[in-house]
């Protein structure tokens, strides 16, 4: 069962491109981004493992459980609160975003509302499933896509017009110290497993996590394709000038022997999947976060029917996103993710503790009992 | 007993009855004319009884083809399935005369195999239960008897392997056929939707079939059969969209040929799927995709069509299936004619006459193969109906619209559930028997 | 239930687009195939812009390939487009607009705006070629090569890896181009279309600093040029040897390039240059004599010339080569240092060229 952490790991890998993570990073290329990446790697990982090893004590059980179990209602209410509208955000920003993306490149003589509206429709509809329907999902959409990903990353690495001169000169500036912004943009690329909060409910009691060191090799791989394919293409100067700066990378590429010549349209396709992907998981956690609170909620992995409270709380989910669209432009929505990695950081950070030290706490427990037992005998 | 009888069956002129004597004993038998082969009764129990070689009654009683009756409330079902009643020494016995009317052709005709077994199932339930039995010589096999449908009385068999099957899909199973309330049922389809609870499922969740070997191996994999005496065709449940994109020629063909066929049946699924769709959102907002030959190849030939794409598309589609509609139901010989007059007359005109561009003929002929290849019957006729919500999003949404359309597809069908079972999973058996499966916790 | 709420949903969602979505069919565009953007001399309207417009038609035969030219002047690039829309009876499609061509006067004075113009644009592709036209774009693109088979093949295969391979054709798409303009270390390149008896030759590049076109290199220093950026190039090198004029069909040739400090402290490009090919054009037989002396001696010819080539362009302060950025990549120095500091020594840096030409035969003969 472990394929189904990694490929909830992959999906948010992946959509690192539209939550503007290689835009920050290459913003800040001559000031402490490279260094951030760098940095970033042992401590995504470390993050990635401890979490995911103490969630697995709590078979069955996913964050909103635990917390409940162990501690005031009060205490944790607002937390899932925070969650939840730390999700919501998330993946509301990036469906505005690809909205925009989409827009520009697809659908040039339409609004970019309306296809928003879609997608949002869509959303909902998909967020309300169960939880078991969507890890089915997930699974098929990851093995249909992430091969196509490879293909286009392979397309960029391997091309003739790639300058590695390019990224050997922004990969000297590994010297500049850090900053906080690059680092909280580049440990997103590793925050995938904080989907084990929910997802951990469908997990078997036996789950343990094997071939972790796929983590940092494919996140570092993701990390630097992400950033560096972009500078190889467009040089040290030029990569900084473009808003949509994948969707233009791949537009740089060229298949001479494909049906389609473009590879832009294939990467545009594969996003868009993603997104979907991405969004629908992102409003799915935030509602159960949200029906968590509820005192008479009972966490159900596969209800035979779906509970109208779903299709109440992804409604409003729908409208807001609705409103923020409305609000927010372009410009906004990119200093949003901003602000809203660096918050995320924190929170990952926050409850990646708060949940090893539950487990801790279990595990000294139990030992105790034994402990306790054998010496009793 | 030949008084009751007559008063059950008031109206029957096909019901006989006789009172015989012979030098020892009197008998009364009743049986109905029409549902019986008069010979074998004549066989079974005139001439013996009236030579009178050993006593009727022992024969009555040590034969295994004389079941004793214990209750009134059988003697009309009894009679009404083709069964003799003999009145004996005041006890009462039934004896097995039935006469069934059935194709005797056992070829498959439905689900052709090339080198697999070409037997199938045929209307008579015990011939099913025989054919299957044979193929699943196991004691664990279990067959339940039960009638279904107020009037109809139709019999079916429920069948597993009572080591292997799944026990929640059984009762699931077991619940949904007592909740079926329906008067008459006759066919396989029939059983399926009254099984199917959600009416507007628009996916199978079952899987019809003719076919005893693919039966046995279901059974072999711990599924739940249902046969149904005056069918042709068994039911296997629960199923997973995989299954219905099998053919049992998987399974006798070399490993590379049946791998490549079956990824050649996806793709074609998502061909007649997407095609329509992608025609329109290509033509209509991105004709940047295609490579630029075709796109002024296009551009010229729909130069002369004066509607827009998706009036054609609507056009053509809406020939191809009156085709494919008109082409089953028409007797063998005029359905070639048919299918050439539509096919070729029509396609070839309709493009001349500037109704439609070549390239919407051919885009029309692949969607309309493509979708022949769904080995399964239900499946192609849901996959057919499934381009159209696409071409509706094409239009407004173009290629953006197609994928979104996909996209929620997928989830439709990963939220589908076949009598408890997920419908959409990519099943792979568990690496270790070890390791626990997905969703165990809660639902045990 | 759900399904009742999931269709009102889309109802009501369908009925929102109806009013303005951006439905066209394919025939009702026109296909833009090349923009040729020129300097008009009007202060005014600086800007002529010409577009080579494809008339479809269901057939793809030699000679089918019709088009319409549209020539408008304007203040500005997207002006004059908008304007020339007027002129046509169908919406202008640039997405199969593979050919962008600044006519050589625009090119001289200054070519920002264009440039600018065709990246912001979101339908042009960003692998749709950049070239100059001489003597303008407009000249260039009046020619009607008689054996076209859909409008633009000509050109779109010219530049194309699928069809012609000319050793003489440098390529630059926009992304490149727009890369190589901002970039510090390395200069742009662009290939100059000429017209010849109603077709086109293209076998000169100029090369540009950041802002305008500085020189137009010769046909054999194209090549030249062409052949130490490019790893796997078929093209040809010559020399002679002893009055035997020779000619080698290169199949591989490779060169790298490291910036070092000689034994005097000075800094010096040292390019090293493997070429692998066979013998095109050689004496009789040649099979029989010492190999290694005609390839030494083709050798050093080869590295004179490709030293005189490196100098024109140090002499006019360009670097299409990418020195600079070489520069760059190897020597961290802290901020922008590095680059402040290479700006000082290219003027004066040495060049040292070795080549190693390797002969694999003689062809079918000795």
């Amino acid at each position: 069962m472990n394929r189904y952490f990694y490929y909830s790991f992959l999906y948010v890998l992946l959509i690192n491109i539209m939550m503007f993570v290689p835009n920050i990073i290459i913003q800040n290329r001559y000031s402490g981004g490279i260094s951030s990446l760098l940095l970033a790697i042992p401590f995504g990982t470390m993050l990635a493992l401890l979490f995911s090893s103490s969630i697995s004590r709590f078979p069955g059980k996913a964050v909103p459980e635990i917390l409940f179990d162990h501690y005031p209602r009060w205490l944790v209410v607002p937390f899932m609160w925070m969650l939840a509208a730390l999700y919501f955000l998330g993946s509301t920003i990036v469906l505005v975003a690809f909205s925009v993306v989409i827009n520009r490149f697809y659908n040039p003589d339409t609004s970019s509302n309306v296809v928003l509206y879609l997608l949002i429709a869509t959303c909902i509809y998909c967020s309300t499933r169960t939880t078991l329907s969507l890890v089915f999902a997930l699974e098929v959409l990851i093995i249909i896509n992430a091969p196509l990903v490879m293909f286009v990353l392979g397309k960029g690495i391997f091309t003739s017009d790639l300058d590695w001169d390019a990224m050997h000169t922004v990969a000297n500036y590994f010297r500049m110290p850090p900053n906080l912004v690059s680092f909280a943009a580049a440990t997103y690329i590793f925050s995938g497993y904080l989907n084990m909060s929910i997802l951990n409910r469908a997990l078997p009691p036996n789950f343990r996590l094997k071939h972790r060191w796929i983590i940092p090799l494919v996140g570092t791989l993701a990390m630097f394709t992400s950033i560096f394919i972009p500078i190889g293409f467009h040089g040290t100067e030029a990569v900084d000038e473009y808003l949509f700066i994948w969707s233009i990378t791949a537009d740089s590429m060229k298949m001479e022997y494909g049906f389609i010549e473009r590879v832009l349209f294939l990467y545009l396709i594969l996003y868009l999947n993603l997104t979907l992907l991405f969004t629908t998981f992102g409003w799915h956690k935030a509602m159960e976060f949200l029906k968590s609170t509820s005192k008479s909620h009972k966490p159900h992995l596969d209800p035979e029917k779906i509970p109208k409270i779903n299709w109440i709380i992804c409604g409003a989910f729908g409208l807001i996103a609705i409103i923020y669209s409305g609000v927010v432009n372009e410009k906004q929505n990119f200093s949003i993710a901003t602000v809203w990695l660096i918050i995320r950081l924190f929170a990952e950070i926050l409850s990646v503790i708060w949940i090893c030290w539950l487990a801790y706490r279990l595990k000294s427990k139990s030992k105790f009992k034994v402990k306790g037992q054998s010496e009793s005998k | 007993m030949i008084n009751r009888i007559l008063t059950m069956f008031a109206d029957s002129k096909d019901l006989i009855t006789k009172r015989m004597k012979n030098d020892d004993i009197s008998i009364e038998v009743a049986y109905i004319d029409s549902l019986c082969d008069e010979s074998k009764i004549s066989e079974a129990i005139f001439v013996p009884f009236s030579r009178n070689f050993k006593p009727f009654e022992e024969i009555v009683e040590f034969s295994s083809e004389f079941k004793p009756i214990h209750e009134m409330t059988e003697w009309a079902s009894s009679l009404l399935r083709g069964y003799v009643l003999i009145y004996i020494n005041s006890k009462y016995y039934s004896y097995d005369a039935s006469r069934n009317i059935r194709i005797e052709n056992q070829n498959t005709q439905v689900e052709s195999s090339i080198q697999g077994p070409q037997i199938a199932l045929t209307e008579d339930l015990k011939d099913g239960l025989n054919l299957i039995r044979n193929r699943y010589p196991e004691p664990n096999l279990a067959v339940e008897e039960r009638t279904l449908g107020v009037s109809s009385k139709t019999r079916i068999a429920i069948l597993f392997d009572n080591r292997r099957v799944n026990d929640k899909v059984l009762k699931n199973v077991k619940k949904k056929i007592l909740e079926i309330n329906a008067d008459m049922l006759h066919s396989a389809g029939e059983i399926v939707r009254e099984l199917g609870g959600n009416r507007k499922q628009l996916f199978p969740t079952t899987l019809i079939t003719e076919r005893p070997d693919r039966i046995s191996n279901s059974i072999a994999q711990g599924k739940v059969i249902i046969l149904i005496h005056g069918s042709m065709f068994g039911i296997i449940l629960p199923i997973t969209f995989y299954d219905l994109m099998n053919t049992m020629d998987d399974q006798y063909e070399s490993f590379w040929m049946s791998r490549t066929l079956m990824v050649m049946r996806y793709i074609s699924v998502l061909m007649t799927v997407t095609l329509p769709a992608m025609y329109i959102s290509i033509v209509s907002y991105n004709p940047e995709l295609f490579r630029v030959q075709l796109a002024f190849s296009i551009a010229g030939s729909r130069s002369a069509v004066p509607y827009p794409s998706f009036i054609e598309v609507l056009v053509m589609l809406f020939m191809i299936e009156m085709l494919v509609e008109a082409s089953v139901r028409l007797p063998r010989y005029i359905g070639s004619t048919g299918t050439t007059v539509g096919g070729l007359i029509l396609g070839q005109a309709a493009q001349q006459a500037g109704l439609v561009s070549s390239i919407m003929i051919i885009v029309t002929s692949v969607v309309a193969i493509s979708n022949f290849v769904i080995p399964n019957n239900s499946l192609a006729f849901a996959i057919r109906f499934l381009k159209y919500p696409l071409i509706f999003l094409a239009v407004f949404y173009g290629i953006t619209g197609v994928c979104i359309g996909m996209f929620c597809y997928l989830v439709y069908l990963s939220s589908i559930r076949s009598f408890g079972v997920p419908y959409f999973r990519i099943h792979r058996k568990p690496a270790r028997n070890a390791e626990g499966d997905l969703g165990q916790v809660s639902s045990s | 239930m759900r399904h009742l709420i999931f269709t009102v949903l889309f109802v009501f969602i369908a009925s929102l687009v109806l009013g303005g979505c951006g439905f066209k069919d394919i025939d009702k565009r026109f296909f833009v195939v090349a923009t040729g953007i020129d300097h008009s001399d009007n202060p005014n309207k600086p800007f002529r812009v010409t577009l080579r417009l494809a008339v479809t038609s269901p057939k793809i035969e030699p000679g089918a390939g019709k088009s319409q030219l549209e020539t408008i002047d304007a203040k500005t690039i997207a002006e004059g487009v908008r304007e020339l829309k007027a002129y046509v009876d169908k919406e202008l499609d640039f997405g199969h607009c593979k050919i962008f061509m600044i006519g050589e006067k625009l090119a001289r004075k200054e070519m920002d705006q264009a440039i600018n113009w065709m990246t912001r644009r979101r339908d042009i592709q960003m692998i749709a070629n950049v070239t100059i036209g001489h003597p303008t774009a407009e000249a260039i693109l009046k020619i009607q090569p008689k054996n076209e088979r859909y409008p633009g093949n000509t050109l779109f295969l010219s530049f194309g890896k699928e069809g012609t391979d000319s050793s003489y054709t440098v390529t630059e798409y926009i992304f490149g181009m727009r890369k190589r303009r901002t970039e510090k270390g390395i200069d742009p390149v662009l290939p100059i279309i000429m017209p010849e008896n109603e077709t086109y030759r293209i076998s000169q590049a100029g090369v540009l600093n950041k802002k305008k076109l500085i020189i137009i290199l010769s046909p054999e220093e194209t090549q030249l040029y062409n052949q130490i950026t490019n790893k796997y190039l078929k093209s040809s090198l010559g020399g002679n040897v002893e009055q035997d004029p020779y000619v080698l069909a290169v199949g591989r040739i490779q060169s790298r390039f490291k910036i070092k400090n000689n034994a005097q402290g000075k800094p010096v490009v040292e390019m090293r240059i493997k070429i692998h090919g066979l013998l095109e054009e050689a004496p009789k037989l040649v099979f029989d004599k010492d190999w290694a002396s005609i390839e030494q001696e083709l050798a050093k010819q080869y590295s004179k010339s490709v030293v005189r080539l490196l100098k024109k362009f140090q002499r006019q302060g360009v670097d299409p080569i990418g020195f600079g950025l070489k520069y760059r990549a190897t020597h961290y120095s802290g901020g922008d240092k590095s680059w402040q500091e290479w700006q000082g020594i290219y003027p004066n840096i040495e060049f040292d060229v070795q080549t190693r030409v390797t002969i694999e035969g003689t062809g079918l003969i000795k």
